[in-house]
């Protein structure tokens, strides 16, 4: 590859407004229920009502017989197509539940489908659904996942135990020295049942072409790619007979990554019936049946010197897999606990991850897989600081990373880059709260009765991950006979404005305007894995941004041919190539793509006509990112509600494409965890019963419970090119422990402390009402 | 989610519409502004063969002085309610508690008897009702009846109206002496329903001594319900007494409550933040008093 | 089956008439027969405001609707706002402007809700602008680009109708 230096840098670091924003504010965008189809039916699914059952009965033959139903599954029909269902990401030794697309014989969780009705209407679909006659043997279920492991009721009688994972990694010196330090202080942190409710719930348009054998889909994906891959083998056919059309997704957060159980039936049926099918997943469906997330505990013993200096820590994890993980059953927890000595000299860690299965929706990829690793350490930190009576801020100065200790290998196996800044976000977060002065105010609103209080999160998140099929991304880049380019990528952007941020990386790199530049996604490029993992700055940019440079060195040979000047002396911006320091000595991108595509003769000896480019970026084993959060907030003693009252980020992505999407990014993670500390929680009750099933039950936040946000910034160049590191979840994993030790610091003068979320209103009284007593 | 079938009447009378559900008893529910009803069809935990909508009964919509108080349709908006003068002058409770429902856009088109016919224990117009002992106008092919707020409301959900009544209208009276009112709740969320709410009016006789009392609460009991306790503490006070003890009066009316716990809140909670807030909003009622008489 | 009724309203200034199922909510007949699809549908319970429109020009959430109640009406959908192609409304001006979408689902509601929420409010305190789209979800902006793409609008409505 040519080693040709970017045209000046002018549109990466500019907040560029969005390319995506004129057809989505005008309600032009095109979601997959906006595809109409000519002759195109519905699908329902009917769920169950019961977390473990076995089905006695299932006689679909009323529902059959009403007027305007074309098809009803069952496991009978479907099923047949099990063995492939696998996620990329889910390698095939690796034992797993029964991969059923709908539910044979018995059910495991309030919502597994069992039958599937197909009909000329979503309306009429469910009135077909009321006509199923079906029968279930209520059983025992296994809900509680703090026992499922030692359970005799099994959620998956084939696998032979509830244990889906346990890993453990003991590690001889952490024993040591907890023998011998000044303080070793334990803790077990709970996090509570959430889940990612993306606006646009799942949803999928399939059409069969008989004898041509192409399915055509259309979906709320994060990765065309993977359900072209995975569809390709549940059908038993290749991936050029899938084709995956990619159209607005409206959010997903890890949820739209692997493809349900119900997208599968979709295509299933789609061949069976050779009828475009639509489904599109209701809210009450998306909230039981799709994924939950965050269902955890880490107990954590920390060791410490007088002085608080950590000198090793034992972590052990316990996670809730819920009946049919989304994905496979990989455990997030094995990166949790590697990843919990964070951007701290921890010293020696022991670790242990278990994952259990239980009769619950199964978990998912919810942004921040694994941040109960820095919830754990960062609400353990604010716990030994109130134990050792040193403040909290000042016990994370005593062992934050610093410059001098990198690059760092952490006693877990991982090794930081020498481009992170833990201890500069800190700092620079520190000092817009305000610290000394808020902690003045605090003490002196204190003896009027009024309770403040103060969380503060740093960690470090290992973005962009250049492991498996995570690993890389491609780009092909075409300057078209006018001019224009249009570059193809395997990416799923479902909010994170890369129209936009790709857009602005090729312009610099090909001397274009963002304007000039389309993004197409999800065909007409190689296998990529999509959009999740922090991934698409680092990996998606570097594609696109290798794709430009080839294209870019194509454009000046052939000006410089045609121009009969040096390359060297050639410069692009604009869609306009120049002599350096001679501007009327130009010609336009259109005319050198008019040459490559109609006057190929006129090209320099030996050039492929043409002006495209394909390449493929491959990641680092990971690009660290870290940040710094800090709010305050407000408790009411006599209600026990918070309010939040000032929340500070300060993070550091390394290079900013667009500062205000970088900016949007954090906002929403942080709203996630701001929602999952103080408001969402999927409630399951003793039997398996899920009671959070409406948006009147499952709070999202909405506008009034959010804080402003103020957001700033340390840039340190990642080593990869444009230096930029990743930060799509970065929000989500530094809300939560920020707003749980806020919460927390306020409770202080009760002498209560949590440790378990959510903290509702209910709870926060009732831990006051508890110092009472 | 979606709606089963049914078949839709559109009424443009009362006696058209009484007679809709005359002939169609428990088969037929009226539609108001569907805000409670419209999302309980989409998700079927509810069925009727027979919709009888009355928004095109226009003699059901409308604020009107009566009496020295206010008749108000049933079928007037809670956006309405929300801006109309003779309401605010009148049963300012009502003004007050209005922006509480939900959002603007559930108040464009939630009613004022939709949410009483409704009678969710949570909402806060049932809760105004019966702190100010205001009367239900009640409709049917056999003509019409008054039901007082004290035996309008049964039991979660259910009331004085038969399957076949028509809830037409609701009446207020004023009140004629100096008197503070003061409305608040608690909800998970801005617009939510309460875990928690408490409706207050205080007037007082010439000496400043407190005659009346009415302390209506939402969302603590299987019905709206009174603070009788609270009430009785209060006569004969003055105003500024009780306001110096507002808290502690207020916490009486945990024994006048009688809630159920769910999701957002267990029931010991609705008892304990419920009584907190209802010394509160009785103490910006007082305030109220107190201000206007070192005002005047 | 309950009979078809037929229905005429006015979707953006243009007249549509259809023959409806009593039960077919209003935001299924903008988006199926009036071909509205920025209509959007995120819970169908009421509660998420994604699929807001004006009618008779107050905002009012579709899905809780049925298309035979807005017979006669007149219905604005976010495809309605701007003046013509190349212009956007204010509201929508100032989404772009200020990162008040990612995804972009809620959008349309968010729009719709933001105009009339400033038509009674032309000049919202921040608390009041807080308050006042509470009645709309959305999952990823955390409001931030939100409020203050309706801070601008107010500002750029009030100059433009002093």
């Amino acid at each position: 590859m040519s080693s040709t230096a970017a045209t000046a840098v002018r549109y990466v670091g500019q907040s560029v407004k969005r390319l995506e924003d004129p057809r989505l504010v005008t309600g032009h965008g095109r979601y997959v229920d906006d595809i109409m189809l000519a002759g195109m039916l519905h699908v329902a699914f009917g769920r169950s009502d019961l977390a473990r059952a076995a089905i006695t009965r299932l006689d679909t033959s009323a529902a059959e017989a009403l007027e305007g139903v074309h098809a009803v599954y069952t496991a009978a029909n479907l099923n047949h197509h099990n063995d492939s269902l696998r996620s990329s990401l889910h390698p095939p030794e690796t034992p797993a539940p029964p991969a059923n697309m709908l539910a044979d014989g018995d059910v495991r969780f309030v919502g597994d489908p069992y039958v599937m009705v197909v009909a000329e209407s979503r309306y009429i679909a469910e009135d077909a659904l009321d006509l199923v006659d079906v029968e279930f043997e209520p059983l025992d279920p296994v809900v509680d996942y703090e026992v499922a492991a030692d359970s005799d009721t099994l959620v998956h009688p084939e696998l032979g135990s509830n244990l889906a994972h346990d890993l453990k990694v003991p590690n001889p010196a952490q024993r040591e020295v907890f023998a011998e330090a000044a303080h070793v202080i334990t803790e077990t942190w709970h996090q509570h049942r959430q889940t990612n409710v993306p606006m646009e719930t799942r949803g999928m348009v399939a059409s069969w072409q008989p004898h041509a054998g192409v399915m055509e889909v259309w979906a709320s994906t994060q990765s065309p790619h993977e359900l072209q891959h995975i569809g390709a083998r549940v059908l038993g056919t290749g991936e050029h007979k899938v084709v995956v059309h990619f159209g607005d997704v409206g959010g997903g957060f890890g949820q739209k990554i692997f493809l349900g159980r119900e997208d599968m039936a979709v295509l299933v049926a789609a061949k069976l019936l050779a009828v475009p099918l639509k489904w599109i997943e209701d809210r009450r469906e998306n909230l039981l049946a799709s994924n939950h997330a965050r269902t955890e505990q880490m107990t954590v013993s920390m060791a410490l010197d007088a002085d608080g200096h950590f000198l090793a820590a034992d972590v052990d994890q316990l996670e809730d897999d819920g009946a049919f993980p989304l994905g496979g059953p990989a455990s997030p927890g094995a990166m949790a606990t590697m990843l919990y000595p964070g951007p701290y000299r921890m010293g020696p860690v022991s670790w242990r991850a278990r994952t259990v299965y239980t009769n619950t929706c199964g978990r998912g990829a919810y942004r921040g897989p694994w941040q109960m690793e820095s919830v754990a350490r960062e609400q353990m930190i604010d716990r030994v600081a109130r134990e050792m009576g040193i403040d909290p801020l000042e016990l994370r100065r005593r062992n934050v990373l610093r410059p001098d200790d990198l690059p760092y290998l952490v006693s877990t196996g991982l090794t930081y880059e020498s481009t992170i800044s833990p201890d500069k976000t800190l700092e620079q977060a520190a000092e817009m709260i305000g610290y000394d002065e808020f902690r003045a105010e605090q003490s002196k609103e204190r003896e009027r009765g009024r309770y403040l209080g103060l969380g503060i999160a740093l960690y470090i998140e290992p973005t962009s991950m250049g492991m498996g099929a995570l690993g890389t991304e491609s780009a092909m880049l075409r300057v078209e006979v006018d001019g224009h380019v249009n570059l193809f990528m395997g990416t799923g952007s479902h909010g994170q404005s890369l129209e936009t941020t790709m857009a602005q990386l090729v312009a610099d790199e090909l001397g274009v305007r963002p304007e000039d530049v389309t993004l197409h996604q999800g065909h007409g490029s190689g296998y990529g894995f999509g959009t999740g993992g922090s991934r698409s700055a680092v990996i998606a940019g570097g594609a696109a941004r290798a794709a430009a440079s080839g294209v870019r060195d194509k454009v000046v040979a052939i000006a410089a041919h045609l121009m009969e000047a040096s390359a060297d002396d050639l410069e692009v911006a604009d869609g306009v190539v120049s002599v350096k320091g001679t501007p009327t000595a130009s010609m336009t991108l259109a005319q050198v793509a008019a040459t490559a595509y109609k006057d190929s003769d006129a090209l320099p000896p030996g050039t492929e006509a043409g002006l495209e480019h394909t390449a493929r970026y491959k990641a680092p084993p990971a690009v660290h990112s870290n940040a710094c959060h800090i709010c305050t907030c407000e408790l009411d003693p006599g209600t026990g509600q918070v309010t939040l009252l000032r929340y500070v980020v300060s993070e550091d992505c390394g290079v900013l494409i667009n500062p205000m999407v970088v900016d949007g990014q954090i906002a929403g993670g942080v709203a996630q965890g701001i929602g999952g500390v103080l408001y969402e929680h999927c409630v399951y009750d003793e039997s398996g019963n899920p009671l959070a099933s409406t948006f009147l039950d499952y709070l999202l936040p909405t506008a009034a419970e959010m804080p402003d946000l103020e957001c700033g910034h340390v840039v340190v160049p990642s080593d990869t090119p444009g230096g930029h590191k990743g930060t799509g979840e970065g929000g989500a994993i530094g809300a939560p422990p920020a707003v749980f030790n806020a919460v927390a610091d306020a409770l202080a003068p009760f002498g209560v402390y949590p440790n378990r979320q959510p903290l509702d209103p209910d709870t926060v009284l009732g831990l006051i009402a508890s110092a009472g007593n | 989610m979606k709606p089963a079938p049914f078949q839709y009447h559109a009424p443009e009378t009362v006696a058209d519409a009484v007679g809709l559900l005359a002939e169609h008893g428990d088969g037929a529910k009226p539609l108001a502004g569907g805000q409670s009803l419209v999302p309980m069809l989409a998700m079927r935990l509810t069925r009727f063969d027979h919709i009888v909508d009355l928004n095109r009964v226009s003699e059901m919509f409308g604020v009107t002085a009566d009496n020295g108080g206010v008749r108000i349709g049933a079928m007037t908006r809670q956006a309405a309610v929300e801006h109309d003068g003779t309401i605010a002058e009148r049963v300012p409770l009502l003004h007050l508690a209005t922006p509480h429902i939900g959002h603007f856009q559930i108040r464009n088109r939630g009613t004022i008897g939709g949410s009483v016919a409704h009678a969710d224990p949570a909402s806060e117009y049932p809760a105004v009702m019966l702190a100010l002992d205001g009367t239900a106008e009640i409709a049917s092919t056999s003509g019409t009846r008054e039901v007082p707020a004290s035996e309008y409301f049964e039991s979660t959900f259910m009331t004085a109206l038969a399957p076949d009544e028509l809830l037409v209208g609701l009446r207020f009276a004023a009140w004629e002496q100096p008197a503070g009112f003061a409305f608040d709740e608690i909800a998970r969320r801005s617009g939510d329903f309460a875990l928690a709410g408490a409706a207050v009016g205080i007037g007082i006789d010439e000496a400043g001594r407190i005659d009346r009392a009415a302390v209506g609460m939402l969302g603590v009991g299987p019905t709206p319900l009174r603070a009788a306790s609270v009430e009785a503490a209060l006569m004969g006070l003055a105003a500024a007494d009780a306001g110096a003890d507002a808290a502690e009066i207020g916490r009486l009316a945990a024994d006048d409550m009688d809630p159920i716990g769910d999701i957002h809140a267990s029931e010991e909670y609705r008892r304990r933040a419920g009584s907190t807030l209802v010394g509160r909003v009785l103490g910006d009622a007082l305030a109220q008093l107190t201000t206007e008489a070192s005002d005047g | 089956m309950a009979d078809a009724i037929p229905v005429s309203v006015t979707v953006n200034n243009r007249t549509r008439r259809g023959l409806v199922e009593p039960r077919l909510t209003l935001a299924d007949f903008l988006r199926e027969q009036a071909l509205c699809t920025g209509v959007h549908l995120a819970c169908e319970h009421g509660v998420c405001g994604s699929c807001t429109v004006l009618m008779d020009g107050e905002a009012v959430r579709s899905c809780l609707l049925f298309a035979v109640q807005a017979d006669g009406s007149r219905i604005t959908t976010v495809e309605g706002l701007a003046p013509d192609e190349q212009t956007l409304h204010p509201v929508q001006e100032a989404f772009r402007d200020c990162h008040g979408l990612q995804c972009g689902f809620c959008t349309p509601g968010f729009i719709i809700s933001v105009a009339a929420f400033l038509e009674a409010n032309p000049n919202p305190t921040d608390d009041e602008i807080r308050h006042g789209i509470a009645g709309n979800l959305c999952r990823c902006t955390g409001y931030q680009g939100i409020v203050a793409a309706t801070r601008q609008a107010a500002a750029a409505l009030r100059e433009e109708q002093p």
